[in-house]
């Protein structure tokens, strides 16, 4: 990049929202002028010219309405131009056309769409920092004419924890959207009722495509054709009737997982504090969370508390050096993999690459530019974080593996007992799963294990910790709850998850859970002789939980049962 | 080969002009010269000299498929990098685009913040840095 300079991304931004202002200032008095124009057009022979201007005036707007923000003005916009360019070129006489006599009241009614567009823009603005919001909050819209499979389809994303609104047409739900915006549509595609394509609708009509939000379709059309449009239209899934509901859901789950993903997390430490603000300033408008180290002694507290993912460090700074404070860092096992990246005017190679070698990541020369310095952080914390997963997470259900899950069991009964709250661990295993396995194939068989997955992550908190144990056998760590709550909390998941409905080859089926609890029964302070005590303590839970699934089992399954204290 | 310093851009809709002019210079850090139409774009290119052109597609006048034609002939123009801006981006009009000898279409609207980043990566995949 050739900026060394580069203006804060705020700066930026500011001049971008006065840019904005300024056009929607000279909006009211554009649309106006078009509307004037539009019922201006009386069929005679002066009309070409007026088409002429309107089609300018109209690929201006839409090219412009997109630009500012306004994605369903400059949709309706580029509809009309199209419509106007087809008169302008057609052998016919226009005004022939029975979409004529509309044509001004669309123009007129373009105004609508300069505020209800906006509305549904802010709407739609990433909150990346809801990283704990829970499924209940995720509105889903669904769209579909067939009440049997409508039906079929809300309760099966109601027991996932979605809030469903049903809609029979597109109409209606064309007109919800005007106050209204899911966080995810799923369509039907063919109306016959109505006559309708519901890809071609979205083509035509900008109202739900302005929603903003992922959109999935559900169709029996497997054609080509039919595919490429729903591409087109940005749709993240086609699914075919029969739908395969587990694969819906999981589809759904990526998608607002991938949402979700928390934002990235940046330690500054430069002594210039000016220029440790202004790279703050920087990363936070790239949506991340920076923090300036102050006072380099409080350095390893500082990191204990904010949890960075990434060190942005200068190297030479007058009390300790750059080199130093990473050395300090790398002497606790914990921080041994943290990325650090030294940030300095340094151009000597051999210094750089001393500094390297004592534990650095990558080097950036100063002065960088703001772009430059937010790809870099990206990028490393990103391959950080693909990294931790594949050491830590199950490959299918994204939990805990079996070694890590035990090592966070162990963090977090300490912490339960340090602060006097109980803690519960749940053991859950899949019902007859070899016979789902043997009847239906493993990839069935995978299908069910992460049904099971999604329903723990979307119906427990985040602060919970989720492992697959074994092969069909999970482990949720409940910290803070008591047994009566985790009795509540995972008969409903039992409940939900027999609900869930399987299909393999149009043969449907379903599957349950038995699930074992064991709740710590807390001392309210430990003391420092029974640390070994206490590491016997989480092994002790494991096993209680572990016997609480067997007489489950033996119970006769699909049922929770509590362990004896 | 030599980075990307100088574009030149041709669009004929001011408000559109302002938001690229914002977003070429103050995020991508690009010298920036805005040309009205095709034509102002043949008279000022030789004089600018520009590392790479972006042309918007549908412009009054000269449209910007016309404009390439008209460039390729001047010396100074023959044979420089040239992405067309187009809200169309289906694509068999990208592949027509191209076969005009254009390197790569940007889809309009673009977003401020990352057209530059757009533009240099069309750069670097066809010039290289």
């Amino acid at each position: 990049m050739s900026a060394t300079d580069t203006p804060s991304a705020e700066a930026i931004a500011a001049q971008l929202a006065r840019l904005r202002e300024d056009y929607q200032a000279r909006l009211p008095g554009e649309l106006a002028a078009l509307s004037t124009l539009a019922s201006s057009l009386d069929g005679s022979d002066a009309d070409s010219a007026r088409l002429e201007e309107l089609h300018q005036r109209l690929h201006k707007l839409a090219g412009s309405g997109g630009t500012f923000g306004l994605i369903s003005l400059g949709a309706q916009a580029r509809l009309l131009e199209q419509q106007v360019k087809q008169w302008l070129t057609a052998s016919f006489n226009a005004a022939s056309d029975p979409l004529w006599p509309a044509f001004p009241g669309h123009v007129a009614r373009l105004s609508e769409f300069a505020e209800s567009s906006h509305a549904g823009r802010t709407h739609t603005l990433p909150t990346r920092t809801a990283s704990s919001a829970p499924a209940q909050d995720c509105h889903v819209w669904l769209v579909e004419d067939d009440p049997g499979l409508a039906e079929q389809m809300c309760r099966q994303l109601e027991s996932f924890g979605y809030a469903v609104r049903r809609f029979d047409s597109i109409g209606d739900a064309e007109a919800a959207a005007r106050t209204n915006a899911p966080d995810l549509l799923i369509m039907d595609i063919l109306f016959p009722q109505q006559g309708e394509n519901a890809t071609e609708v979205l083509a035509l009509r900008p109202t739900l495509r302005a929603l903003g939000c992922p959109l999935l379709f559900v169709t029996s059309n497997d054609d080509f054709v039919s595919r490429v449009r729903a591409a087109r239209l940005g749709a993240e899934g086609y699914f075919l009737k029969p739908l395969d509901v587990p694969r819906l859901i999981n589809r759904i789950a990526e998608i607002f997982d991938k949402r979700r993903a928390p934002c990235h997390r940046v330690l500054i430490v430069d002594d210039d504090q000016e220029l440790a603000e202004h790279y703050r300033l920087v990363l936070t408008a790239a949506e991340m969370e920076a923090e300036i180290l102050h006072e380099p002694s409080a350095i390893i507290e500082t990191i204990a508390s904010f949890r960075p993912e990434l060190v942005l460090m200068d190297l030479h700074m007058p009390d300790y050096s750059g080199p130093e404070l990473a050395g300090v860092i790398r002497q606790y096992d914990r921080w041994s993999s943290l990325p650090i990246v030294y940030l300095s005017a340094e151009t000597d190679l051999d210094l750089q690459t001393a500094a390297m070698d004592r534990g650095a990541d990558d080097f950036l020369t100063k002065p960088i530019a703001d772009t430059q310095l937010v790809a870099t952080v990206r990028a490393r914390i990103e391959r950080a974080r693909q990294l931790d997963a594949q050491i830590t997470r199950d490959s299918l259900t994204g939990l805990l593996k079996h070694a890590s899950l035990k090592e966070s069991l162990e963090v977090e009964v300490a912490r339960a007992r340090r602060v006097g709250k109980p803690i519960t661990v749940a053991m859950l295993d899949i019902d007859h799963f070899k016979s789902v396995n043997d009847t239906y194939g493993h990839a069935i068989g995978d299908v069910v294990i992460s049904a099971v997955a999604m329903l723990l992550r979307q119906r427990l908190r985040q602060t919970d910790i989720l492992g697959r144990y074994g092969g069909e056998e999970f482990v949720a760590v409940l910290p803070g709850c008591n047994s009566e709550d985790a009795y509540r909390l995972l008969d409903d998941i039992r409940q939900r998850f027999a609900s869930v409905d399987f299909s393999h080859r149009g043969q449907a089926f379903s599957c349950t859970l038995s699930v074992g609890l064991a709740t710590s029964a807390h001392a309210p302070q430990a003391d420092r002789g029974k640390m070994l005590e206490q590491l016997f303590h989480d092994e002790e839970l494991l096993l209680s939980a572990d016997e609480a699934l067997y007489a489950a089992k033996h119970g006769g399954r699909n049922q929770v049962q509590v362990a004896r204290p | 080969m030599s980075t990307l310093q100088r574009v030149l851009y041709v669009e004929d809709e001011p408000d559109i002009q302002a938001v690229a002019k914002l977003a070429l210079e103050m995020v991508g850090g690009f010298t920036v010269k805005i040309c009205s139409s095709g034509e102002e774009a043949l008279r000022e290119v030789a004089a600018f000299a520009p590392d790479m052109i972006l042309l918007d597609v549908m412009m009054p006048g000269m449209d910007g498929p016309t404009t390439l034609k008209a460039l390729r002939q001047l010396p100074a123009a023959s044979a420089l990098p040239v992405a067309f801006m187009t809200a169309k981006v289906q694509p068999a009009e990208v592949a027509h685009y191209k076969s005009l000898g254009a390197l790569d279409v940007i889809a309009k609207p673009f977003d401020p913040m990352a057209l530059a980043g757009q533009v240099h990566d069309i750069w670097k995949e066809h010039v290289g840095d």
